[in-house]
């Protein structure tokens, strides 16, 4: 766990007004909120230290701890029970421990550093600290599938927050694709309606196949000599072997289209992409000893 | 569409601490849609997200209506360009 600069990250300096860190806090949160910044995760983490930095710097007692111990953030807790017990042994009563809680339904992520130091989360944004929802929160889930799974509709049931949803996956959804389960998210507030659970689709594919939507690509090898005479192969699609026949002449790179033998539509049913192959001719490196007299003999027909 | 499928403005704006102006400013720049009745105003329960949105950008970054609207047009950009930009990478994952 690190030590964070609070001021390095407002960039503002140690002798910096409650207003001179008002500021710059705003400036950043201007430019990192995640409002102003949809899917773009190092705005959102710079908007989360920038808030962690306002939450410490713009409490005085919070300020005035980090700065006590600054570096020696580690100590702290010893520092302040020794405090604490010379103070009770001097004067009665004298009580100056801090307690911090979680404010609960704060949305805020906050750092090791700040919870070993302060102990839990904040009031979170907002320059009175208080947040209003009305709405309920918004929940965001990852499930990871393989493409495999994704070629045909995927029955699944998930757990969140204690709650079972069922759900089944259209077949063809894209990695990155996310889907809505509308009122599925947090409960709303003073009536108001609950939020939504945003799943985020991670698709992984082992498969030999590149994909682009319902199109799939692959490569496939086409031994020299039946590119050059022509003949037939045998490709492996999602769904089985094919036979196929290659043109004599047949170049490097050549591609051909598969139609419908792709991936599903996305809420299509019955309708799939395209395969797309493209022909990589394999040149011999091991050769025997007839092969080689036969390329020789080839050559010397002065064969362009 | 029943009436629990609505929000009033009135509900909205005091559990946000704004004033009613502000919604039916957002209205007149045509980011929200508020049906005015005889009794009371009031949104569809669809434009909420997007209405807690604009309340966020108004109350936490001071950002007046006027602001909000050029925001709302950009941001509406910039996803749009996210998904093309998504889009074209993967084609040349594909191709590539």
């Amino acid at each position: 766990m690190e030590f964070i600069d609070y001021y390095k990250v407002l960039g503002v300096d140690k002798k910096a007004s409650t207003e001179d860190i008002k500021k710059a806090y705003r400036k950043l949160a201007r430019k990192y909120h995640p409002d102003l910044n949809p899917n773009d995760k190092e705005a959102e983490m710079n908007f989360k230290r920038a808030n962690e930095a306002n939450e410490v710097l713009s409490d005085p007692e919070k300020r005035k701890k980090y700065d006590e111990y600054g570096q020696d953030w580690q100590h702290a807790e010893e520092f302040e029970r020794a405090k604490r017990s010379r103070a009770q042994q001097g004067r009665q009563g004298d009580r100056s421990g801090y307690t911090y809680s979680r404010t609960s339904g704060s949305d805020q992520d906050f750092s090791d550093f700040f919870e070993s130091m302060f102990g839990g989360g904040g009031q979170g944004f907002g320059a009175g600290g208080q947040r209003v929802r009305f709405r309920g929160q918004d929940y965001n889930a990852q499930l990871q599938l393989s493409l495999m799974d994704v070629y045909t509709p995927q029955k699944q049931t998930l757990t969140v927050n204690g709650k079972n949803i069922r759900l089944t996956i259209p077949a063809g959804i894209e990695d990155g694709q996310t889907i809505k389960i509308k009122g599925h998210g947090g409960p709303g507030i003073e009536g108001g309606p609950a939020g939504d659970l945003y799943i985020t689709f991670s698709i992984v594919n082992h498969t030999a196949f590149k994909r682009d939507g319902a199109n799939l690509y692959k490569t496939v090898e086409v031994p020299l000599v039946k590119a050059v005479l022509g003949g037939e192969i045998q490709v492996e699609t999602l769904t089985g072997k094919v036979k196929l026949k290659v043109a004599a002449g047949t170049d490097n790179g050549t591609k051909v289209k598969l139609k419908g033998k792709g991936f599903p539509k996305y809420k299509k049913e019955g309708q799939f992409g395209d395969l797309y192959l493209t022909y990589q001719v394999k040149i011999p490196k091991q050769l025997t000893q007839e092969q080689r007299e036969l390329f020789e003999s080839l050559e010397k027909t002065n064969l362009v | 569409m029943k009436q629990d499928n609505y929000i009033s403005v009135k509900t909205f704006c005091k559990l946000h601490g704004v004033g009613e102006s502000f919604v039916h400013t957002l209205c007149e720049y045509e980011i929200v849609q508020v049906e005015y009745g005889q009794e009371e105003s009031r949104f569809p329960i669809e434009e909420l997200p997007l209405m807690e949105k604009m309340v966020r950008l108004h109350n936490e970054l001071e950002i007046n209506p006027e602001g909000i609207q050029a925001i709302y047009h950009l941001l509406g950009q910039v996803e749009s360009l996210q998904q093309e930009v998504a889009s074209l990478k993967k084609r040349l994952e594909a191709l590539g």
